[in-house]
């Protein structure tokens, strides 16, 4: 750390006060130092203990509220989340499989092959039942055949299936006008009902996200602001420090001016009040004592022991208050 | 006040130092640096309650939410019946006192810790700006040439290290002071002797006398200062 009381290289020089028309010069008894985070931690027992504090009771803060807001954000998304599930959609018409004995299906008959295999259909209805034993038809001669009397067939049962009187049915699923219309409000519903809870789930999180942000933020930010105040509380004293340090080795050097934003201003003027006070008191031992060497001097006993000691004396005093 | 930095010893006696008080911290003398002290229980004060306040509105927004919600689905529920009039208006006027009794526990609960906060944080710049007075009241003593004897803080202070440096510094200031009026005042027997056996000149003793009596005063005043 630098040391304050020290004039850096580059320190302007100190100015009357007034001087240089329009330009602000430092004050008499100012000093160039500016601040520089490097130095920014001057008591860290001090600084830190306030800086944690300050820091601490704000991450509770947050925290503890935080939860809350949470818990209460947690609650609301869940009401609004069952709410927009509660809403009813309007629902798609079920297709209903007719029968084909609705008046507007026509019955489609089944038709069967005929003997050539051909399966044309006929719309006449049938005459006949189904299956019918007819009398056995006369069989040709076969060719080739001697006998003169042919021998009576065997009476076979022909089954003969002329048309039948069976209707087969297709299943007709009855498509409603408005069905398009009704699947379309259905899933439009169902889509918008989905996009409203995602948007809740996404409002839930942003809240989570911008608490998580805003604390961090805090955070950092009051560390480095309560570093920055207690500097300008701990600056001072650490100027004091140092001049309380020379003050201790017999040095009164002068005591410059604290820095533009210094906290403790009132406390400093005490000092340097103080300082003047003692400087002050080695400036009348020394006119004391300068007196009685003047008064021995002129009687003759410039050279006596005591005196050559209170020269000693009064040398280091106006050293000290140089 | 009283003033902290009262002498503990009787000066010019052999007599023992009367115990110093023990000076305990008071209510009224808690606020010894204004300007320093508020200005720390302000900002953490105003801070805590904007955190306090964002985050309560915060709550309350959200209740508030969920309550018309319950409240716009049951309306939407009830609508048809008008039986149920009743039943809707009595949840929502729950619901409603439900929120209202939030804010009112978010208020007190920011008005408590703003409190609390408030009176911590004033003990806990007393025990800094308590210091910085008492090393004030020396500063003063100092200025009018009083080097009396400093007293240790008090259990609890901050500021120890800065204190102790004060210290050494004025012990150091007194005791250089102290040698020195020992030395002036042994100068001055030594001189006020030569001054018997030397055969000095009329103007000269006279000039002489002055101001070896100057300095007897000189000494006199130092040596109270120094009490």
């Amino acid at each position: 750390m630098s040391e304050p009381t020290k004039p850096p290289a580059s320190a302007p020089a100190p100015k009357p006060a007034g001087g240089g028309g329009g330009f602000k010069g430092p004050k008499p008894g100012d000093r160039g130092h500016k601040r520089s985070w490097k130095n920014l931690l001057i008591n860290k027992r001090y600084q830190l203990q306030f800086t944690l504090f300050m820091v601490g009771l704000s991450t509770l803060l947050m925290a503890g509220l935080g939860i809350w807001v949470m818990k209460v954000a947690n609650e609301t998304t869940t009401v609004s989340m069952a709410s927009v599930r509660g809403t009813p959609c309007p629902k798609v018409p079920a297709l209903v499989e007719s029968s084909g004995q609705d008046e507007d299906v026509l019955p489609v008959p089944m038709k069967l092959p005929d003997d050539t295999g051909s399966a044309a259909p006929s719309d006449t209805p049938p005459a006949a039942p189904a299956a019918s034993i007819d009398p056995p038809a006369p069989t040709p001669p076969a060719a080739g055949s001697g006998s003169a009397a042919p021998e009576a067939p065997r009476e076979r049962a022909t089954v003969v299936m002329d048309e039948s009187s069976m209707t087969m049915l297709p299943s007709v699923i009855k498509v409603p006008e408005d069905f398009g219309a009704k699947v379309v409000g259905h899933w439009t519903c169902e889509l918008r009902l989905g996009s409203e809870i995602n948007a809740l789930e996404r409002g839930r999180l942003l809240i989570l996200y911008v608490l998580i942000a805003t604390g961090l933020l805090l955070v950092v930010g009051l560390a480095f602001y309560g570093i920055k105040m207690t500097h300008k509380v701990a600056g001072p004293l650490f100027k004091v420090s140092l001049y309380l340090g020379k003050m201790q080795q017999g040095r009164f050097d002068k005591v410059w001016n604290l820095r533009k934003g210094d906290q403790l201003v009132d406390f400093y003027e005490h000092f340097k009040n103080a300082h003047a006070g003692v400087v002050k008191m080695e400036k009348e031992d020394v006119v004391k004592l300068k007196a009685v060497i003047a008064a021995a001097e002129q009687a003759g006993a410039g050279n006596h022991a005591t005196i050559v000691e209170l020269r000693d004396i009064v040398a280091r005093k106006e050293k000290a208050i140089e | 006040m009283s003033d902290p930095t009262a002498a503990t010893g009787v000066p010019g006696g052999n007599a023992k130092p009367a115990p110093r008080p023990r000076y305990k911290r008071k209510l009224s003398n808690y606020l010894l640096d204004k300007k320093l002290q508020l200005r720390y229980v302000l900002l953490v004060t105003i801070l805590s309650g904007v955190i306090a306040g964002a985050l309560g509105y915060m709550i309350y927004q959200q209740k508030r939410l969920a309550s018309e919600s319950i409240e716009k689905d049951l309306a939407s529920l009830t609508q048809a019946d008008s039986s149920q009039e009743d039943f809707q208006e009595h949840v929502a006027s729950g619901l409603e006192s439900e929120d209202r009794a939030l804010v009112y526990k978010m208020a007190g609960v920011g008005v408590g810790l703003v409190v609390i906060l408030s009176l911590y944080l004033l003990i806990m710049t007393h025990k800094v700006a308590g210091p910085l007075y008492k090393v004030s009241m020396y500063f003063d003593r100092m200025a009018v040439g009083r080097l009396g004897v400093v007293t240790p803080l008090r259990e609890g202070d901050m500021l120890q290290d800065f204190y102790l440096n004060f210290k050494d510094m004025h012990d150091a200031v007194r005791a250089r002071a102290q040698a020195d009026a020992s030395a002036l005042e042994k100068a001055l027997e030594a001189l006020r002797d030569s001054k018997n056996q030397a055969d000095y000149r009329g103007e000269a003793r006279a000039k002489m006398d002055e101001a070896l009596d100057e300095l007897d005063k000189h000494l006199i005043e130092r040596k109270k200062q120094l009490a």
